[in-house]
């Protein structure tokens, strides 16, 4: 299990979070996902042999929000 | 250019931007947003369901009103 977080901009309100928190806690290998609007990131926790910290950010930036992997 | 319109439920700018980028991330498309009463109209050579898998992609709630 490994966690990163990923910049997530052009959230403006909760709804935003809500929708980023349900759709991406959906996907295989998912263990958690905490977004913070004011810190402008998703915190997750998830399972390195289903997901990779690209085709997590790539997951939320296909939902139309900008996401940027921190080095 | 068939011009489609579509429900969203948007609630806020944010969803707006998004249905915004996922549109131009597709390309092929010409679009106006009405934020206000949750519609998307849509001109493009692009299939009624690659438009609507699209807008899906946001995470909303998304239904196809018809042609307009
Ligand atoms: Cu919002
Ligand atoms: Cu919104």
């Amino acid at each position: 299990v490994r966690s990163i977080v990923v910049s997530v901009e052009g959230m403006t309100c909760n709804s935003c979070v809500q929708t980023i928190e349900q759709q991406i806690g959906k996907l295989n290998g998912l263990h958690s996902i905490k977004v913070s609007l004011q810190e402008k990131n998703a915190a997750i926790i998830y399972n390195p042999k289903l997901q990779t910290p690209e085709s997590l950010r790539e997951a939320i930036d296909d939902m139309g929000f900008n996401a940027i992997l921190a080095d | 250019m068939p011009k489609h319109e579509f429900f969203v439920d948007m609630t806020c700018e944010g969803c707006s931007n998004a249905v915004t980028r996922v549109l131009n991330k597709l390309g092929g498309v010409q679009f106006d947003i009405d934020l206000h009463n949750k519609k998307v109209s849509i001109e493009s050579e692009h299939s009624v369901d690659t438009l609507l898998d699209t807008l899906k992609k946001t995470g909303k709630t998304a239904s196809y009103l018809g042609e307009k």
